[in-house]
């Protein structure tokens, strides 16, 4: 009975410590389980995943075209777009959802902002690259529009995503005629969320976090993201355009950045990964 | 008495192994990743590990993980190759990406990722919404031309490289 005793005393507070130090190591690592589920950066499966990649990529290809229509033409540099295209797979190759494949193109805008169409492709203007100074930060932006395509924010953000799940796969055949119409009616309204009203808050910190993690994972400095962040905050002050820009369609900087800030300290040794400002330098302006 | 301590130290260290190997399971979670013999990018390279492989950690060194793969490879893996949690499979129609069907076979992925993209010019259905609202050529092409670009396995490594980035960075090939 005495060892019984004994036992207890011994077993219960030492498993419920090692259990407890368990979790404070895992919170410290922030690839772990525990971690994101504080942190909210786990996937959740959600009524989206009826959606198949084709269909998906139908609708984000019909909002690109839209997108190119709103903020103009890609920029006749094809060594800067490749650049782009290098330091957005490589992210996206960290991402949570690295399966898919992802196209980057710099858009000749004048309005600094960046968005993600479904299915992977990826715009970021002329005006906000040009005022980034390291590859890390190009890599924190485009890890930030991944972060949306990986967790579908613009397919769960839609008033017709019943359309999208009753007619089951888009198809160019089923496109001729009413569905055609209702699809196009659909893209309208995911313009106006993507373009102009701008996503959840929620989900728009959750694609920062997404950022900072594939970033990280990468290999790039993930205060690069927080960096972006200051300029554009710099920049709001006295920036006369703010329609269609990451001011109007983003959660105000200030919290954007106090929240990566906490974010940050999963990092410790962010300071020691890599910014590569040399090769920005020499790749990344836009001419 | 003694008997007892002994067996409760028995207890107890059974109790730490068993705890220690359930938390030790990790998935692979990014693409191109490979087991290497030693924890450095610069090393022999033993096996490619496909999306979604399970592996055991054996060893923790920086940002590098000693692992065991399920079919008994042991090498390292760069750590931010690898996810506590299983990562979501993507069931995507007959289209794998870039990197090909990751899930089912890492030989398949890098055939198809060194054939290119599957994918060229706009999906059908892209094609017909522009058709049904008479986008203009100029923004069809411009569209054709950004999804045409590829970026193969090969080239992401090579730029990985000479950026010095993850698993490429100095000192210790990325141990901080
Ligand atoms: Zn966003």
């Amino acid at each position: 009975m005495k060892t019984v005793l004994i036992l207890v005393c011994l077993i219960l507070p030492l498993s419920a410590s090692t259990a407890l130090a368990g979790f404070f190591e895992s919170l410290a690592n922030p690839e772990s389980k525990e971690w994101k589920i504080i942190t909210g950066a786990t996937q959740v499966l959600s009524s989206t995943q009826e959606i198949d990649y084709p269909t998906e990529r139908n609708i984000g290809e019909s909002l690109a075209l839209e997108g190119l229509q709103r903020f103009g033409n890609p920029v006749a540099n094809e060594q800067l777009q490749k650049y782009v295209n290098l330091v957005g797979s490589a992210v996206a190759a960290n991402s949570t959802r690295a399966t898919i494949p992802y196209q980057f193109a710099v858009l000749d805008s004048q309005v600094q902002n960046a968005f993600a169409v479904p299915g992977g492709v990826i715009f970021v203007s002329r005006a906000l690259v040009d005022i980034l100074e390291s590859e890390a930060e190009l890599a924190a932006v485009l890890a930030h529009e991944i972060g949306h395509v990986s967790a579908k924010h613009a397919l769960k953000s839609t008033r017709r995503a019943q359309f999208f799940q009753g007619v089951g796969t888009i198809t160019a055949a089923n496109l001729k005629g009413d569905t055609g119409k209702q699809f196009a009616s659909a893209i309208n309204d995911m313009q106006g969320v993507l373009f102009d009203k701008g996503l959840d808050k929620e989900m728009e910190f959750e694609a920062d976090l997404a950022a900072m993690e594939a970033a990280y994972r990468t290999g790039y400095d993930p205060s690069a993201m927080i960096r972006v962040l200051e300029k554009l905050q710099k920049l709001e002050a006295t920036s006369r355009e703010k329609k269609g820009s990451w001011f109007s369609t983003h959660p105000p900087l200030d919290e954007r950045i106090a929240r990566l800030q906490t974010q940050l300290r999963h990092y410790p040794d962010f300071a020691a990964q890599a910014s590569v400002k040399e090769r920005f330098a020499k790749y990344g302006r836009v001419k | 008495m003694r008997k007892h301590r002994t067996y409760l130290v028995i207890f107890v260290l059974l109790l730490s192994v068993v705890t220690a190997i359930a938390a030790e399971t990790r998935w692979v979670s990014s693409e191109g990743t490979t087991l290497k013999a030693e924890s450095s990018a610069a090393s022999e390279t033993i096996a490619d590990v496909a999306v979604g492989s399970e592996v055991t950690v054996i060893e923790s060194g920086g940002r590098w993980l000693k692992v065991r793969t399920a079919s008994g490879k042991e090498g390292w893996l760069f750590a931010g190759r690898v996810s506590e949690t299983q990562p979501a499979a993507e069931v995507s129609g007959g289209d794998g990406g870039i990197f090909g069907n990751s899930m089912k076979s890492s030989q398949i992925s890098t055939a198809k990722a060194d054939s290119g993209r599957s994918i060229r010019g706009l999906s059908p259905g892209a094609a017909q919404y522009a058709k049904n609202r008479g986008t203009p050529e100029l923004y069809k092409k411009s569209l054709d031309v950004v999804l045409a670009r590829k970026v193969t396995p090969k080239e992401l490594k090579t730029f990985l490289k000479e950026g010095k980035i993850g698993e490429y960075a100095q000192g210790e090939g990325g141990k901080k």
